[in-house]
């Protein structure tokens, strides 16, 4: 074992502890662990139509990830991607349904509100941290909860908009939504632009200066500023990228799932995301392939819950265990920087 | 008068969960430790608070269980930072996650169902006056354990400096594996406040984000016991005004991001200066 790759012996502990974990807890709920992981797995890849769901878990997943990835490899802790995620989403849902372009021309115009919408809140933290040293865990936990409740109250308040429900924007219309890609389901392109984005920030990430910058400033602060890289400057532009491509999923979810936003748009993508982020080693090739397998146990936990009598939520605590085993790793060397 | 005296007790009764796990909070990072699991012991407490006072019928054998649970799971943390020097913030996000789907998971498999707990023996008023009065002589006493005993300046010197601490002959991983796990013990109690003392049930979601505002009291309130209490103090004030003004057109939600915001302020340095222990949330390893 100790022979192998770190990600690879990182990968076999994550998915050890998912049979072991949910095992355990099938037993608990007097339930046969092979029933259960059955039902789990062919209500996740049994039909095209159940491949599709898993999917959009999959996209739902892998555009918070990959921005946990940039700004985990910068160095900076993002628990924030939940809050960028809901921002994005919001800004996405209020441009879609205002915009007075027809169809299709629209979509690229409301991703990229999403993208701005997150990347703000992604920023407001990098500028807390770059300008007065406010230590980005708690300056992203504290903007995921004001996140939250400013939708809330924009989405119910004075910015309620005509003909919406509580707690909803107007639904956008039809033509403003992204394309399926298997008829009848709720997967869109929205999955393949997430891979785009995942191969944008592997090359970024492994062949541009920004990336090699972005890379040292995590691993060794110090050299990194002795050699001239700008850690201020790269913590901004780090945690706004971060936020951005959180608030493209919220925007994607938005466009291609719900057809408007909902406060309740993410039952904790951005939280998940960070085991998503460890278990594909930072790395956002692996990320992908993490955000899949998280994908699976997102959508196959409903089958389960009908099917083998196991609560869905089994899959939080599946979800949280592997994170708390993943958390060995020195991410990065840092000193005290509140 | 009669207004006001609501308002004071509402602020009391608000403020209470929040000193628990702020005390909690402070008396983990006073050790070197950032406890972003919190809201999973609030959790903890508050989940098997009810699950113990209806598996026996009596409210203090619960509460006796919620602390045992928060304290066992501040363990569990406790030790997987200190002996495996696992990273702090990740380790306390995967507990947030994994205690949370853990009382969602216990709800269906001990009370047969989703959502909430049956109704079970509380604490009552007296009970829940009570705690409310032990938070805030817990806050005194914390203040001078930490400032004015042996045990105190170890937490401190761990907190600070943790290889100085060891040269001196201190034990940092064995004095912050006690420090978060009283700390826990402590956040415990209001978790047990939540469902047994204001309530007599748990439901999904009753934490609410306590824990995170208890880090920001944390915060707030400097790193100690005598800040956390003004801090949630100020925090619970607000949240029971938000019950008083709710029909006079202030939109709650606003009210509600007041203590978050005022973390923020806190952290960028706006409210004077604002320095965490040296060693907080960095791993010790010998």
């Amino acid at each position: 074992m100790s022979r192998l790759p770190r990600g690879v012996r990182d990968a076999v502990l994550a998915v050890t502890l998912v049979f072991v974990v949910g095992s355990i807890a099938m037993l608990v709920a007097h339930a046969s662990p092979l029933v259960g992981f059955g039902a789990l797995f062919s209500g996740a890849l049994g039909s095209p139509s159940e491949l599709g769901e898993t999917l959009v878990q999959t996209t739902a997943l892998l555009f918070p990830a990959l921005g946990i990835t940039i700004a985990f490899r910068a160095g900076l802790f993002n628990i924030g991607a939940e809050g960028q995620l809901v921002l994005g989403g919001l800004t996405a849902g209020y441009v879609a349904a205002a915009l007075p372009l027809p169809g299709v021309a629209a979509i690229p115009i409301v991703l990229l509100a999403g993208a701005l919408g997150g990347g703000v809140w992604g920023a407001l933290a990098g500028f807390l941290k770059a300008r007065f040293g406010a230590n980005e865990v708690i300056a992203t936990l504290m903007l995921n909860v004001i996140a939250a409740l400013l939708a809330t109250y924009i989405v119910n308040g004075p910015f309620k908009m005509n003909g919406a429900t509580a707690g909803e924007t107007a639904s956008i219309p039809h033509g403003s939504w992204l394309p399926t890609l298997i008829p009848d389901t709720r997967l869109t392109i929205a999955f393949i632009i997430a891979l785009i984005v995942a191969a944008l920030v592997r090359f970024m990430l492994a062949r541009t200066v920004f990336g090699y910058e972005l890379r040292a400033a995590g691993d060794a602060p110090e050299a990194a500023k002795r050699a001239g890289v700008d850690l201020s400057r790269t913590a901004l532009v780090a945690m706004s990228l971060s936020g951005a491509i959180a608030g493209l999923g919220g925007a994607a979810i938005v466009l291609g799932v719900l057809h408007r936003f909902n406060t309740a748009l993410s039952p904790g993508y951005g939280f998940i995301a960070i085991a998503v982020a460890l278990v594909g080693n930072l790395d956002p090739l692996f990320v992908t392939i993490a955000a899949f397998a998280f994908g699976v146990l997102q959508s196959g936990a409903l089958s389960m819950q009908s099917e083998a009598q196991v609560p869905k939520d089994v899959v939080a605590i599946i979800e949280g265990v592997v994170i708390i085993a993943l958390a060995g790793r020195r991410y990065f060397s840092r000193g005290s920087d509140r | 008068m009669d207004a006001a005296f609501a308002l004071l007790v509402l602020t009391l009764i608000k403020a209470t969960p929040l000193l628990y796990a702020s005390l909690g909070g402070v008396l983990s990072e006073r050790s070197g430790v950032v406890n972003i699991g919190l809201e999973g012991m609030l959790v903890a407490g508050a989940f098997f608070g009810v699950v113990g006072s209806y598996a026996s019928g009596n409210a203090i054998v619960g509460a006796i269980c919620g602390v045992l649970a928060a304290t066992l799971l501040a363990a569990l943390f406790a030790f997987v930072v200190t002996r495996f020097a696992l990273d702090q913030i990740v380790a306390g996000t995967g507990i947030n996650i994994a205690a949370i789907g853990a009382a969602a998971y216990g709800l269906v498999i001990v009370f047969g169902q989703p959502g909430a707990s049956h109704e079970v023996a509380a604490l009552g008023r007296a009970g829940e006056a009570v705690l409310i009065g032990f938070a805030i002589v817990l806050a005194i006493v914390l203040q001078l354990v930490i400032d004015r005993t042996p045990w105190g300046l170890r937490v401190r010197a761990c907190g600070e400096n943790p290889a100085a601490a060891a040269a001196a002959g201190i034990d940092p991983l064995r004095t912050r594996f006690i420090a978060v796990t009283i700390g826990g013990a402590v956040a415990g109690l209001g978790g047990v406040f939540l469902s047994l003392g204001e309530l007599d049930l748990y439901s999904d979601g009753m934490t609410a984000g306590r824990g995170f505002i208890a880090l920001a009291a944390v915060i707030f309130g400097r790193w100690n016991p005598l800040g956390a209490l003004g801090a949630s103090l100020f925090f619970g004030f607000f949240a029971a005004l938000q019950y008083t003004l709710q029909r006079s057109g202030v939109p709650s939600e606003l009210m509600q991001a007041l203590p978050y915001l005022a973390a923020l302020v806190a952290l960028a340095g706006f409210a004077g200066r604002v320095r965490a222990p040296a060693a907080d949330g960095v791993p010790y390893v010998k």
